[in-house]
């Protein structure tokens, strides 16, 4: 089974990770920033341009606009459609991954 | 004596038949006798030895190997489901991360005592998988059908960590390893690195050994470039620090779609992201 992978590129921290879309959805708002699936740093856009800071006690990487943990139960991996919504389809490469 | 019954009755049977017939099938029955062992050994058959068929000898055993347990890549969030088109975009996208929630819960499960948050996504436990610490390498990986049991669970520290809170484990060096990351658990993250994820793009790297050694030379690492020794090198970086160690001898290779591609070389180095004494991730590169 294959399962579409959404990124930007290699993590320019890291190395290793992937620039990823993840969305956060609080209040029925969507929020979209790019989070490294790695070492977790944040950016704003997938120009990878600003970063978004944590808080220095934040165990968690955070939405930039509503600053809950991207891990938590309101934020997933952006989707195609998700992605086009955020506008930002032309900027990110779509590969088939194998999955178990 | 619950053959004597079955031998009685194949002797009145062999009485009924005329002689001529009685001493052919006899000597088909030599002939089989005779070649029984040889054909299964030639051709792999597995043809009943003439005991077996009396009842006097258990039937020959199947060899077939169980299909190995497949590996749990973790890229499982992304959903394969199409994607979505229309206005409504509001309610919609709240459905959608249900889905996507429930999508995630997919993943085979293996429980641990380690991680058990509330979130459904961190309540994935620990799967180091093919590389584990797994003590009985004869039994293939558990899966969620295989009864509980706590003796023959993965020791969830290793033998290394030391439990210092609310799945919250620490190493000898002060590494603390606890709940976060897309896996619930930085432990179950870095055992990501135990294995190649050759379809990942960009590079993926692998430490060659099971958990206890990965976590033993993420110690070693750790309190060499925390004394800047040689070989070491640190960088901040938005409150996180990032370690990066050189060691004598390889400690895994590069995987991942980039490292497929140079045909997978062995690499010495190994990075290390920390925020505080919390480990974010650690990993061959
Ligand atoms: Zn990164
Ligand atoms: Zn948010």
């Amino acid at each position: 089974m294959t399962a579409p992978l959404i990124y930007v590129e290699s993590c320019p921290v890291c190395g290793d990770g992937l620039c990823r879309i993840r969305v956060c959805i609080t209040d029925q708002r969507l929020t979209g920033c790019v989070l490294c699936d790695e070492c977790e740093a944040v950016w704003t856009d997938p120009s990878l341009q600003e970063r978004v800071s944590r808080k220095p006690d934040a165990d968690d990487p955070q939405c930039p606009s509503c600053g809950q943990s991207l891990w938590s139960k309101n934020a997933h991996w952006a989707n195609i459609g998700e992605v086009c919504l955020l506008g930002w389809y032309d900027r990110v490469r779509v590969v088939s991954v194998k999955q178990g | 004596m619950a053959t004597k019954p079955r031998s009685e009755s194949a002797v009145n049977a062999l009485r009924m038949i005329p002689t001529k017939w009685a001493v052919i099938l006899l000597g088909i029955l030599i002939v089989y006798v005779v070649l029984q062992p040889r054909l299964n050994q030639w051709f792999g058959w597995r043809l009943p030895s003439v005991a077996s068929m009396v009842g006097d000898e258990k039937p020959a055993k199947a060899t077939h190997k169980k299909g190995e347990s497949t590996n749990n890549d973790t890229n499982k969030n992304e959903t394969s489901k199409p994607a979505k088109k229309g206005k409504d975009v509001e309610p919609d996208l709240e459905k959608e991360s249900k889905q996507e929630t429930a999508s995630s819960k997919k993943k085979p499960a293996e429980k641990t005592k380690i991680v058990d948050e509330a979130d459904e996504e961190r309540d994935q436990p620990i799967n180091t998988s093919g590389k584990s610490e797994n003590n009985n390498p004869s039994q293939p990986a558990k899966t969620a059908t295989k009864p509980k049991n706590e003796s023959d669970d993965t020791d969830p520290l290793y033998g290394f960590l030391t439990e210092v809170g609310r799945n919250r484990y620490e190493s000898p060096a002060g590494l603390v390893y606890g709940p976060g990351s897309e896996e619930g658990h930085r432990l179950k993250h870095i055992a990501r690195h135990l294995e190649d994820q050759p379809n990942r793009p960009g590079s993926h790297g692998v430490f060659k050994g099971g958990m206890k050694p990965f976590l033993t030379t993420i110690d070693e690492g750790y309190v060499r470039a925390k004394k800047g020794a040689k070989g070491t090198t640190k960088k901040e970086d938005d409150g996180s620090m990032v370690y990066e160690i050189t060691f004598d001898k390889a400690i895994g290779f590069i995987g991942g779609e980039a490292g497929g591609r140079k045909k997978n070389p062995a690499t010495k180095k190994l990075r290390l992201v920390v925020r505080g004494s919390n480990v974010i991730t650690a990993f061959p590169f």
